[in-house]
């Protein structure tokens, strides 16, 4: 090789050293052929065995089904996914470490993988925010004609109100004078806690913002957006001085868009539930809540029972067909306010705001047990299967949302190690004694 | 002279030795050495490390170790952990399982992370499994 060459191919991996995005190249089966430094780093805190030699294992607790999605992407090349975001569990030592990569991936060709890594951490908490500014104008400047207008007091109770409301829910005054603005929504929709939350959040950032079902006088439902906004000042320091408007638009033509986009991004591909990311965002706000005024909040982790077994017997569409069966029993199970989810792999957890241990843990046993006396049919097959589960609290002493789903992780654990098909609330001196795809193992380089 | 020959990765205290080194000595080493300041400039670059990255020391010294050379150790596992022991005017001897992309290649590599409060030259030490 010639100097001038050799000096070329210097500069070319520097510039692959420096570049600021990380690069990866494998094989169809997820084994690395090269990877760049910022690739390296991203990967590897993720990584199980603290090697990187399979770009698929070392992403496998976060992003599930990649290979899934390699093996089932028919042409012979294009992209497979494109800026993909995926979310870490925040367990990783160190302030800055990301919370959120977005992959691409492209397919090369019949035996190569090409696939793009970054932290996208910052820009994806801009592009919220920014989102949540631009839904406010939006409910502010459009459907100027059809909304209602209500003022509520500093419990939340409705104060006064504007024709709209009656035109717009069927609700008389009678029905709303001094009750609480639940009135409006279904019954089982929010607990009564986020009632005050939401009046919390408007104190803090000037608005708050939902969509959902709401309820009308004659007890039909329909998709609302509702928007409150303190009507006192800032710095208002009394409490029972505070006041706030709420307006409220019938969105139901919006609707279908609406969930439409939430679904593909906040819905697990295969089970429907909320994904990983979409958890960790909505339990993120519920344990905000939790710091401002501790309540009641439980969390179940659920686990399927031998589902390698399954796996094996009965093919991936058994499993597949497994984990649908079960995403449904947990819906049936829960309330509409939970937050139900499916981690990866045959791990699913639940978030429940306003509940006792007790309480969680006779919802969990009652899903244990329906599970365990059902089956489900794949091809004229009859597969049965059980799962196992973990309660546990927040209190004070639990180390956030990462605290909370370790010791129900640990739980169920013990309830895997006490002969599975049961659940069991977590008490001190827990540990998780069986290696295998805990969501938050650390990374395994440390700590020499 | 012929402590090049018996300085190995696992030589017990080493910060003395490398301070003291000449280059020369260095580059007959048979693991990397890389020394940085406390911004993070690189000052040495022995001729294993060289061979090992691609890169020869021209590209490599007088830059910023965390942005030229390895963006892969700007992290809580090695760059944050000279800053801690900075912070509290602690030396550091430490080895750690680590994976560096030589040559776009996922590597395994044991690191050394060597620094002292009175020694003003920090080393990382790369010794390939």
């Amino acid at each position: 090789m010639s100097s001038g060459l050799e000096e070329e191919h210097e500069a070319l991996l520097q510039f692959l050293y420096m570049a600021p995005v990380g690069l990866v190249q494998a094989l169809h089966s997820g084994e690395i052929l090269m990877i760049n430094p910022v690739c390296a780093q991203l990967l590897m805190p993720l990584s199980v065995d603290g090697g990187l030699s399979n770009v698929f294992s070392a992403l496998r607790d976060v992003l599930p089904d990649l290979q899934h999605r390699v093996e089932s992407f028919e042409a012979p090349h294009g992209m497979i996914c494109e800026a993909l975001q995926i979310q870490l569990s925040s367990s990783q030592s160190g302030k800055k470490a990301p919370r959120i990569l977005s992959l691409s991936l492209l397919k090369l060709d019949a035996q190569r993988l090409m696939g793009l890594l970054s932290d996208v951490t910052q820009s994806v908490k801009r592009d919220r925010e920014l989102r949540h500014s631009q839904a406010w104008i939006h409910s502010v400047v459009t459907g100027i004609s059809d909304y209602a207008l209500l003022s509520l007091d500093e419990q939340g109770g409705v104060r006064d109100w504007n024709p709209g409301v009656e035109r717009m829910t069927g609700f008389g005054s009678a029905d709303l004078m001094g009750f609480s603005y639940a009135s409006l929504y279904p019954a089982d929709a929010v607990p009564a806690s986020r009632l005050l939350d939401r009046l919390h959040e408007a104190d803090d950032s000037g608005w708050s913002l939902d969509e959902g079902w709401r309820l009308r006088a004659d007890g039909t439902r329909y998709w609302g957006s509702c928007l409150i906004a303190p009507l006192h000042s800032r710095d208002e320091t009394q409490p029972e001085e505070r006041a706030y408007s709420l307006i409220l638009r019938d969105i139901s033509d919006k609707r279908e868009a609406h969930e439409e986009m939430r679904r593909s991004v906040s819905c697990d591909h295969l089970t429907g539930l909320l994904n990983r990311r979409a958890f960790f965002e909505a339990a993120e706000l519920e344990l905000h809540r939790w710091r401002r005024s501790p309540r009641n909040l439980a969390l179940v982790m659920i686990d399927a029972d031998h589902f390698k077994q399954v796996n094996d017997s009965h093919g991936h569409a058994g499993g597949d067909a497994v984990l649908r069966h079960l995403a449904a029993g947990m819906c049936a199970s829960f309330r509409v306010m939970d937050l139900i989810a499916r981690l990866g792999g045959e791990e699913f957890v639940v978030l429940l705001p306003a509940t006792t241990l007790e309480g969680a843990q006779t919802v969990a046993e009652r899903l244990c047990q329906t599970i365990a006396h059902q089956h489900v049919e794949v091809d004229g097959q009859l597969i049965r299967y059980t799962v196992s589960a973990g309660v546990s609290m927040m209190d004070h002493n639990v180390a956030g949302l990462e605290g909370l789903i370790k010791r129900a992780d640990e739980a169920m654990y013990r309830a895997k190690a006490s002969g599975r098909n049961r659940v069991e609330l977590w008490r001190a001196g827990d540990v998780r004694a069986v290696a295998g795809t805990s969501i938050d193992a650390p990374p395994p380089h440390v700590g020499e | 002279m012929n402590t090049e020959k018996q300085t190995s990765f696992d030589s017990q205290p080493l910060l003395d030795f490398l301070t003291k080194a000449q280059d020369k000595e260095l580059d007959g080493l048979d693991f990397g050495v890389i020394g940085f300041d406390d911004r993070g400039v690189v000052t040495r670059y022995n001729s294993f490390e060289s061979n090992a990255a691609g890169l020869s020391p021209e590209r490599v010294l007088g830059h910023s170790l965390f942005t030229v050379v390895a963006p892969c150790m700007h992290n809580f596992m090695v760059a944050q952990r000279f800053d801690d022991a900075k912070a509290q005017s602690e030396g550091l001897d430490v080895v750690i399982d680590y994976v560096l992309t030589l040559r776009m290649r996922p590597i395994k590599v044991k690191l050394r992370l060597l620094s002292a409060p009175a020694v003003a030259t920090r080393y990382v030490l790369v010794h390939r499994l």
